[in-house]
């Protein structure tokens, strides 16, 4: 009896149930039984702070195909597998996806790769085309899943996108014109040119989460009055870290601490811990979700950390000032001293 | 030529002072910064006072440049330095602290509760 083996690369997109379909169905065309491989790869080391929810996105992923392959599937013979790829190594490029979905075919002898039209695993743009070159050059057989798409295209004509081609355009508009001459008519055009290109090719780079008209502005401002209490913590911390090191017996007193953070993920977690880090005597080794590893060097740091100051203030920048009142990690238990093993 | 007026003089001569007091400040961190490098026990301790070179020195010592320009296009660049500092720096610390930890590096720590000398006991245990 043959036996139709295939390797469904999952991404979350809009298209990724007719894929699942079409999957099942062409591989229930060509042989009687089959064998359907659903795979997601993650994209990058499972340590970015965001990797306890990727895992869970993915598991969520894989469970849902595995209930469509079983509905598409019907009476018919189907086997299912799920893996998730990429988790011991980094994965960058299409070149780094194509030789692991052929190892992975390699391992489990898989005849062909059906791939979904908008797969997008997690890197910042779509790596279709890229991707189905390196199978061409591995020598991987693949098919693309014949689907819809109406839904996709509304969204790239969206406001969203042009707030983003807006801001980022602004952005090196206004930086380009601060290095050079702002009232030099070669530099407006040249400048004009260049934000222009960055605008298209980075703006859904630069901004990952959608912007707010009203809010972003104000969070803009908000940073800027965070900065001065941010100098002023530096000011702090450097007399006090460069007292203990001056001091013939240097008492220093370094620690591991793990604090849970209350801010998201994304770019206020990433505000946080460098702020956390640029405050000598703080130092931010990990970063797991919400969770903040920091390594103190002195008492008087670590009683900062746990105040709470920085997360208050970060807090502020982007959440408002009612937000930025809430109980010091210390009261809310969520900052304790660990051991070395935590590591 | 115009005679400098008594204020211009004062003017000037305070901005020297200034610019003469910032630039001793960054070079005064910037120097705890590599004694505490060379004093302090491991890794991860050096990368707190290795950043102290970024944010203070660096900062004085931009501050002080600037002031030397005065009011002109050059002051804006030494404040867009210091912005790239200040995001680069924490980026290079956690980085370096991160892979060590991801080598198996033990941070020497300190007892709990008690302060500790730079005789510091290893706690932990190899990954």
């Amino acid at each position: 009896m043959a036996v139709e083996r295939l390797l469904v690369p999952l991404s979350d997109t809009v298209t990724v149930r007719q894929t699942v379909g079409y999957a099942v169905q062409s591989g229930l065309e060509r042989a009687d039984s089959l064998e359907c491989h659903l795979v997601v790869a993650l994209p990058y080391d499972d340590d970015v702070p965001e990797s306890a929810r990727q895992h869970e996105d993915a598991d969520d992923l894989l469970s849902r195909a595995r209930n469509w392959v079983e509905e598409d599937a019907g009476e018919a013979d189907v086997t299912i597998e799920t893996a998730t790829l990429g988790t011991d190594e980094y994965l960058f490029g299409p070149r780094d996806y194509a030789e692991i979905f052929d190892a992975y075919a390699a391992e489990n002898d898989l005849d062909r790769v059906v791939l979904d039209p908008e797969y997008e695993p997690g890197v910042t743009a779509r790596i279709l085309q890229p991707l189905e070159r390196e199978l061409d050059r591995i020598g991987l057989a693949y098919d693309e899943a014949p689907v819809e798409r109406s839904t996709r295209r509304g969204r790239l004509t969206g406001s969203e996108d042009f707030d983003r081609l807006f801001a980022t355009f602004m952005i090196s508009y206004g930086f380009y014109l601060v290095l050079g001459d702002p009232t030099y008519w070669f530099d407006l055009v040249t400048g004009a040119a260049v934000a222009g290109i960055v605008a298209i090719s980075l703006a859904r780079v630069t901004f990952s989460v959608p912007l707010d008209r009203v809010q972003s502005p104000i969070r803009v401002v908000r940073f800027a009055l965070y900065i001065p209490y941010l100098l002023w913590e530096i000011v702090k911390a450097n007399i006090a870290v460069s007292a203990v090191i001056l001091r013939p017996s240097m008492p220093i007193e370094p620690t591991l601490t793990q604090v849970d953070s209350r801010v998201r993920s994304g770019l206020p977690l990433t505000a946080l811990a460098n702020s956390i880090t640029l405050t000598p005597g703080t130092l931010t080794v990990r970063a797991t979700d919400q969770r903040l590893l920091v390594h103190t060097l002195i008492p008087a740091a670590r009683e900062d950390l746990f105040d709470g100051g920085l997360e208050r203030g970060i807090r502020f920048v982007f959440y408002g000032r009612e937000s930025a009142a809430i109980p010091s990690p210390r009261e809310r238990d969520d900052a304790e001293i660990v051991g070395g093993d935590e590591l | 030529m115009i005679e400098p007026t008594p204020l211009q003089v004062t003017l000037e001569t305070v901005r020297f002072w200034a610019i003469v007091a910032l630039l001793g400040l960054g070079v005064f961190f910037t120097l705890v910064s590599t004694i505490g490098v060379l004093r302090l026990p491991d890794i991860y301790a050096r990368a707190h006072t290795a950043s102290q070179t970024d944010t203070l020195g660096a900062g004085f010592a931009l501050a002080g440049v600037a002031l030397a320009f005065g009011w002109q296009h050059a002051a804006v660049y030494t404040v867009l330095l210091l912005f790239f500092v200040f995001i680069t720096n924490p980026t290079a610390a956690h980085a370096i602290a991160r892979s060590a930890a991801e080598t198996g590096v033990e941070p020497i720590l300190a007892e709990e509760g008690e302060p500790d000398d730079s005789t510091a006991e290893t706690e932990g245990e190899t990954r």
